[in-house]
C-alpha cells in the first residue's frame, strides 16, 4: 500500500519536475533567443519605435516694407489631421467641421470616408478656428482627429500690394509669386534636424531629444514699398476702375533718385489671406508682366533724343497740318490746334503729326538708340520673376517710314508700366538711368545686412532734361494733362491713348483703348515719379470728353497719387508761381 | 560576590561579543552604504527626471510665449493696416478736409525728407526761440 503510493507520488513529482523542467528551459530558450540571438535584431526595432528622426522646420522670413512694418510674417498656425479609417460617421463629422474650418462640406466628406490612415482636414488655423473645431470635436465625440503644430504665413495687411508680395504654396510654405518666389531662397531658411524618443502615446520622452542639426531662420527682406502710399495708389486707381468701368489697371510710383519703388498697384488684385476666392487671374503683377503699347507718353523719348543731339530746340517750329501721310499709312491728332507749333507745343498738345516730323529729322538710327538706351526691349530690375522685356524691334527689323512714325507716337513698340515709369524717372533725374528697385536690403538672422547698388547709366544730358521737364510742365498747364494739376505741387506729365490691338483681326479696336499719364511731382524739385495705366477705360465726363483717353481717365488718378505721396513724404509745398 | 565581579560565564560571552564584532561592523557599514547609495541613486535619478520634466515645461512656456509674440506681431501689424484705420475713421465721422492749407513755418529750412526730418528742423527752431 506505502509502495503504491509512493510510486504514485514519486510519478506526480517527477512529472511535475518535467514541467517545470521544460517551463524553465522553454522561458531559458526564449531569454536565449530575446538576449542572445535575437538581441541586436529586437533592441532595434524597439529602438526604432521610440526613436524618429524629425525635422525642425526654418521660420520663414518677414517681409517689411521701408518704414519696418510687416507686410508678410509666419506666426504658428495649427494643422488639423484625422485618421480616416477610425473616423465611424464621416458624413456627420464632415456636417459638422466643415461650417467651423470654412470647408467645402462635400469635399470634406470625401475626404474622410476612406481607408487612408492620414489626411489633413485644415491646414493654417488661427487659434479661434482650432478652438472651435477643438469644441466641436469633444462635445461629438468624434475620434479619429487630432491637431499639429504648422506655420501660418499671413498678410496683416490683406489684400494690399498682394501682387507685388506675392504667396506661398499651402503645404510646404515655399513662395510661388511676388516676392515671395523671388526671394524664396533667403526667406525660406534652412531646416534643422533632431532625434526624439517618444513613448508609445507619441509624447516626447525628457531629456530624449536630440538635435542633430539646428535649424536657422529665414532672413527678413525690407522692400521699398511705403505701405500708406501704396494704399493710397490702390484705392484710386481702385476708384477710376470702377468709375470707368475698366478691365484693370497698374500704377507705379517711384523715387527717381534711387529708384526705390514706392508703391506698385496691379489690380484687380487678390487677398492672400482669402484663397477661396482667389481668381488665378489676378494673381499676376500686370504692372510687371503686361506690355502695352505706350502711345503719346513715348513721344519725349524722340524729342528729347532730337534735342541732345542738336536737330531741334523748343522754340524749333514746324508746320503741324491736323494729319500726315506716311507711305499710305494716314496719321491724324486729335482735336484742334495751330497749324504751325514750335517742339514745346507739339509735346503739350501731344501732336502726333509734329512727333512724327522731329523723328524724321532726327533718324531711325539714332532714335532706336535712345530708345534702347531709355531701358526699353529688356526687364527695367531684376526685383521681379517673370517680368516681361517688352517690345522694341532692332532698327535693322523696321520696316521703313511708317514703322518710325509709329514709333514715334508710341505704336509698335510694346512697355510695360514700370519701363515707362523708368524713362520718366531718367527726366526727373537728371537724365541718368537709375534701375528701378523694390528690394532694400536683406537682414539675415546674424543681423549681417546685404544691400545692393542699383544700375545706372547718363542717357541725356541735365539740361536737356531740365528742358523736357519744362514740356512736361506745359502739357499739364496748357495742354491736354490739365486734370493730373494739383494745387499745392507743381505737376509736369504727358497723357497717352492707345488703341488696343486685337491679336484675333489684326486691326486696332477703334473704341478700346489703354489710357495712361506719366508724370513728375514736384516739377521743379522732383521727389516723385508716378504712372498710370487703365486697361479700357469707357464712358464720358461730364463735359462729354471721353473718358477712354489718358488725360481724362488717368491723369485725375494720377493727381491723386501724387499729391498723397508727396504728403506722406514730407516735401514741403511749392513756391512756384505755377502751382 | 563582591559589587564589581564580573561572574565567569558573562566574562565567557562578553569576551565572544568582542570577538564578533571586526565581522559585523563592516557588513553593516557596506549594507548601510549600498543602501545609501542606492537611495542616492534613485533619488539622483528621481530628481533628474523631475529636472527634465522642469525643463520641458520651459521649453512649452518659451514655444508658448514665442507663439504669443508672433501673434501680436501680428495683430500689431493688423491694426496698423490703413484699410482698417480708413473704415474705423469712417465710422467715427472723419473726413478728410476739403481744402488743405500749408501752414509754412518761417525759419524752417526747406526738408525734403520724412516726417523725422521735418520735427528735426521744427525742434531746431524751437531751441533757437526765447
Amino acid at each position: 500500500m506505502s509502495r503504491t503510493s509512493f510510486r504514485f507520488g514519486d510519478l506526480r513529482v517527477v512529472a511535475l519536475g518535467l514541467v517545470f523542467i521544460l517551463a524553465w528551459a522553454g522561458i531559458g530558450y526564449r531569454l536565449f533567443q530575446v538576449q542572445g540571438a535575437d538581441a541586436a535584431v529586437l533592441a532595434q526595432r524597439g529602438f526604432d519605435q521610440r526613436i524618429r528622426h524629425e525635422t525642425i522646420e526654418a521660420k520663414r522670413g518677414t517681409i517689411f516694407d521701408r518704414d519696418g512694418v510687416e507686410l508678410a510674417l509666419t506666426i504658428y498656425g495649427k494643422a488639423l489631421i484625422a485618421d480616416p479609417s477610425l473616423v465611424d460617421d464621416p458624413t456627420e463629422a464632415a456636417a459638422l467641421l466643415a461650417p467651423v474650418l470654412g470647408a467645402d462640406y462635400v469635399e470634406l466628406a470625401q475626404r474622410l470616408d476612406s481607408e487612408e490612415r492620414f489626411t489633413y482636414v485644415a491646414r493654417g488655423l488661427e487659434n479661434d478656428v482650432v478652438e472651435r473645431a477643438a469644441e466641436v470635436i469633444e462635445e461629438a465625440d468624434l475620434i479619429g482627429f487630432s491637431f499639429e503644430e504648422a506655420p501660418l504665413r499671413i498678410y496683416p495687411s490683406g489684400g494690399l500690394a498682394a501682387p507685388v508680395i506675392g504667396l506661398t504654396r499651402f503645404d510646404d510654405g515655399a513662395g510661388i509669386e511676388g516676392i515671395e518666389s523671388v526671394m524664396d531662397t533667403e526667406l525660406a531658411g534652412r531646416p534643422g534636424k533632431r532625434v526624439v524618443e517618444r513613448d508609445q502615446a507619441g509624447r516626447a520622452i525628457p531629456q530624449a531629444e536630440f538635435l542633430l542639426e539646428a535649424s536657422t531662420p529665414g532672413s527678413d527682406v525690407v522692400l521699398t514699398l511705403d505701405r500708406e502710399i501704396q494704399y493710397v495708389a490702390e484705392r484710386s486707381l481702385q476708384a477710376a476702375i470702377e468709375s470707368t468701368g475698366a478691365l484693370g489697371g497698374t500704377a507705379v510710383v517711384m523715387d527717381p533718385e534711387t529708384g526705390e519703388i514706392l508703391a506698385m498697384v496691379s489690380l484687380p488684385g487678390f487677398d492672400g489671406m482669402d484663397r477661396a476666392t482667389l481668381d488665378p487671374s489676378a494673381i499676376r503683377n500686370r504692372a510687371v508682366s503686361d506690355v502695352y503699347e505706350p502711345g503719346s507718353t513715348l513721344k519725349v523719348v524722340a524729342v528729347a533724343a532730337a534735342l541732345e543731339e542738336g536737330v531741334v530746340r523748343p522754340s524749333t517750329p514746324f508746320e503741324t497740318p491736323h494729319e500726315i501721310e506716311v507711305v499710305g499709312e494716314t496719321y491724324t491728332d486729335h482735336g484742334s490746334h495751330p497749324s504751325i507749333m514750335t517742339v514745346t507745343e507739339i509735346v503739350a498738345q501731344s501732336s502726333n503729326v509734329g512727333t512724327i516730323k522731329i523723328q524724321k529729322q532726327l533718324g531711325d538710327e539714332t532714335h532706336y538708340r535712345y530708345l534702347d538706351d531709355f531701358g526699353l526691349g529688356r526687364p527695367a530690375s531684376i526685383d521681379f520673376r517673370g517680368e516681361a522685356t517688352g517690345r522694341l524691334d532692332h532698327v535693322s527689323e523696321w520696316c521703313g517710314p511708317a514703322c518710325s512714325a509709329s514709333a514715334a507716337i508710341g505704336y509698335g513698340i510694346g512697355t510695360t508700366t514700370l519701363q515707362m515709369a523708368a524713362v520718366y524717372a531718367t527726366l526727373a533725374n537728371d537724365g541718368e538711368w537709375v534701375e528701378p528697385h523694390m528690394l532694400e536690403e536683406i537682414v539675415a538672422p546674424n543681423g549681417e545686412r546685404i544691400t545692393t547698388e542699383p544700375r545706372r547709366r547718363q542717357v541725356i544730358s541735365a539740361e536737356t532734361a531740365e528742358t523736357m521737364r519744362s514740356m512736361l510742365r506745359g502739357v499739364v498747364t496748357e495742354g491736354t494733362g490739365f486734370r493730373a494739376d494739383i494745387d499745392e505741387f507743381p505737376v509736369g506729365g504727358k497723357t497717352g491713348t492707345s488703341d488696343k490691338f486685337d491679336v484675333e483681326t489684326g486691326e486696332y479696336s477703334e473704341t478700346e483703348t489703354i489710357a495712361w499719364f506719366i508724370g513728375i511731382a514736384p516739377i521743379d524739385d522732383p521727389a516723385i515719379v508716378a504712372a498710370v495705366v487703365l486697361d479700357t477705360p469707357t464712358g464720358r465726363l461730364s463735359d462729354d470728353t471721353e473718358l477712354k483717353f489718358g488725360g481724362a481717365s488717368a491723369a485725375p488718378v494720377f493727381a491723386e497719387i501724387v499729391e498723397a505721396a508727396l504728403h506722406q513724404l514730407g516735401v514741403s509745398p511749392a513756391h512756384d508761381d505755377d502751382a | 560576590m563582591t559589587s564589581g565581579a564580573i561572574p565567569r560565564s558573562a566574562a565567557r560571552h562578553a569576551g565572544r561579543r568582542t570577538k564578533a564584532r571586526p565581522v559585523v561592523r563592516p557588513l553593516l557599514i557596506f549594507i548601510l552604504a549600498v543602501t545609501i547609495a542606492f537611495f542616492a541613486v534613485i533619488y539622483s535619478r528621481i530628481s533628474l527626471d523631475r529636472t527634465a520634466f522642469d525643463l520641458q515645461l520651459l521649453d512649452r512656456e518659451i514655444a508658448a510665449q514665442e507663439e504669443r509674440h508672433w501673434d501680436l506681431r501680428a495683430e500689431h501689424a493688423r491694426l496698423q493696416a490703413p484699410d482698417r484705420i480708413t473704415q474705423r475713421a469712417a465710422e467715427l465721422g472723419l473726413v478728410y478736409p476739403d481744402d488743405r492749407q500749408a501752414i509754412e513755418v518761417r525759419g524752417v529750412e526747406s526738408v525734403v525728407g520724412g516726417p523725422e526730418d521735418r520735427w528735426m528742423g521744427l525742434r531746431a527752431l524751437f531751441v533757437e526761440q526765447p
